[in-house]
């Protein structure tokens, strides 16, 4: 199979504030085919997005499979709580972009 | 009385105010003849400003609400309203309910009862708490909450679980105003106050929240209607164009939340992991299997801001391509040359780069911006505006004279346009945190008023 961005392969990547101080990422496929495709890629691992984002394991308070959705989820804590001075995506919205570049193989 | 069948509610709004709802599938809804409407007055997410300054964020309130009330009234069914004003302060309270009333008489609506509660927490009683040695646990991260960082919280609200609304609807409310609260109680009550089981309804409130963004594809501000039975929840939207379905509705119960499988409120804690999804005709999901585990202790939940200062905001463009491609040097010439001036000064100086990481900032993975041109925000804080404001203006301006080796243009060195920008001033959430309480009604208060010709 020929490699992929992520952009192509799921149909639903996104992120918003979970909290005041965590932001969530969710990353939806359409079948259970493409959600095990990425997920057993590696490209999308807990250890992945953290070195995507460039940040510490620990910064990652949750990382699910979550089967029924055919959805990949990790929340981060946020540097500082949404909205605070030097803040410029309070609602966490626009955080995903990054991932869509990801290659899944 | 035989138990009622089913529970129809009605939601066309993630978040009252902020933009109207789409006219033509909210009226499609309610002519279906939907039992109940509801709406989220607010949230937490778009910062602690609104909460700090007591103030609201959208400029439609009233006109959702205009809609909202008619149609409600007209056919003689209950409208309740959450977190009224986005941060759900007394005073948002109070505004919401006043508009309801002038409403009412604008549209001789005949005589109704108005309820409405509070959520804002006296320092007092948190004084005693604290005095009583009860923990406040954080969230999110948060260290456990010390009396000195209370004490700098400039408003704290309580967050209400389902409590005040059974009491309200008990009383007869036709229409409530509620303070703050979690987004799926103003749901889940009238589901409880009509006999569906506790986790069917609170799980019915956490898949409508967000009205339409349960259906796909991705619309906001349309209407759907969730329907509680005593073994299931359905949710159907109502723009032609949307369905909802098993992959947008159990995407959808993850949203907003760190983890996909629990969620928290005042009383308790819906479990998720056992949900099962199906497509109950072209365009309704059905679900069911949600559990719900009564709290032992109850903790609630509470929020605070706390001010850090005023705020202005100046405006640079960077064009040279030798200044974009070194703009980390103009960066640091206007750091140092604003810590060399106004270094004995309170302030906090941010600079948003757009073009190489001002959303992500250091969690961009590009390093190498392509872009051909920068757009630079200063942010500043101070202890006054006019200081605020004399910093930021000469922030902006170092970007003009920025000493950078190999510069070229000898006549300005940034375009620059009109004066600093006076913003909301700066707060930060600073109470994220749980207390227990004996009672789920003791902080917040409810009124039962009338309202109408």
């Amino acid at each position: 199979m020929a490699a992929i961005k992520l952009g192509e392969l799921a149909t639903t990547v996104r992120s918003k504030n979970a909290g005041v101080n965590q932001v969530t990422f969710d990353i939806i496929f359409r079948t259970p085919q493409d959600y095990e495709r990425a997920r057993n890629s590696g490209a999308l691992s807990r250890a992945a997005v953290a070195r995507l984002y460039n940040v510490p394991p620990e910064r990652i308070s949750d990382f699910v499979e979550f089967d029924v959705a055919n959805a990949i989820k990790f929340t981060l804590y946020r540097s500082q709580p949404g909205g605070s001075p030097g803040d410029w995506d309070m609602l966490g919205c626009q955080q995903y972009g990054p991932l869509l570049e990801v290659v899944i193989p | 009385m035989p138990p009622q069948q089913n529970l129809r509610i009605l939601i066309s709004t993630g978040h009252l105010g902020t933009s109207p709802s789409a006219p033509d599938s909210f009226h499609a809804g309610m002519a279906t003849n939907p039992d109940v409407v509801v709406a989220d007055g607010g949230s937490s997410d778009p910062g602690p400003v609104y909460l700090g300054e007591n103030i609201g964020m959208g400029h439609f309130a009233r006109e959702e609400l205009e809609l909202f009330l008619t149609a409600t009234r007209k056919q003689g069914i209950p409208l309740i309203i959450g977190s009224a004003r986005d941060a759900g302060t007394n005073a948002g309270v109070d505004e919401f309910v006043r508009i309801i009333q002038e409403l009412a008489i604008e549209h001789r609506i005949p005589k109704f009862k108005l309820g409405y509660f509070y959520s804002e927490v006296p320092k007092e009683y948190l004084h005693r708490k604290f005095a009583a040695g009860e923990t406040f646990m954080g969230l999110g991260g948060f260290p456990g909450l010390t009396v000195a960082e209370m004490e700098q919280a400039t408003r704290v609200v309580a967050v209400a679980g389902v409590h005040p609304f059974l009491k309200l609807l008990e009383a007869g409310a036709d229409v409530i105003i509620a303070g703050r609260c979690g987004d799926i109680n103003f749901t889940a009550a009238p589901c409880i106050h009509a006999g569906f089981p506790e986790a069917l309804a609170y799980h019915m409130g956490k898949m409508i929240e967000c009205a339409s963004l349960v259906a796909e594809p991705y619309m906001g501000k349309e209407t759907v209607i969730g329907t509680i039975t005593q073994n299931d929840i359905r949710i159907t939207p109502y723009h032609p164009d949307q369905r909802c379905t098993v992959a947008s509705a159990a995407g959808h119960s993850m949203y907003e939340r760190e983890n996909p499988y629990y969620e928290y409120t005042l009383g308790g804690m819906l479990d998720m992991r056992h949900c099962t999804y199906a497509q109950h005709d072209e365009r309704t999901c059905r679900i069911a299997g949600a559990q719900w585990v009564p709290a032992q202790d109850l903790r609630v939940k509470l929020e605070g801001a706390k001010k850090v200062g005023e705020r202005y905001m100046g405006f640079v463009g960077i064009r040279d391509p030798h200044i974009v491609r070194n703009v980390e040097q103009a960066l640091e010439w206007c750091r140092t040359s604003v810590a060399k001036r106004f270094g004995k000064e309170r302030y906090e100086l941010y600079l948003h780069v757009f073009g190489k990481n001002g959303v992500l900032k250091e969690l961009e993975p590009v390093k190498e911006s392509k872009a051909h041109e920068l757009g630079i925000v200063v942010e500043v804080l101070g202890d006054t505006p006019a200081l605020t404001e004399k910093i930021t203006d000469f922030a902006v301006r170092t970007f003009f004279f920025a000493r950078i080796p190999g510069v070229k243009g000898t006549a300005g060195t940034a375009a620059t346009t009109k004066l600093p920008m006076r913003a909301t001033p700066g707060y930060v959430w600073n109470v994220n945190h749980t207390m227990p309480v004996a009672d789920p009604l003791e902080l917040f208060p409810t009124h039962l008023t009338e309202a109408g010709v």
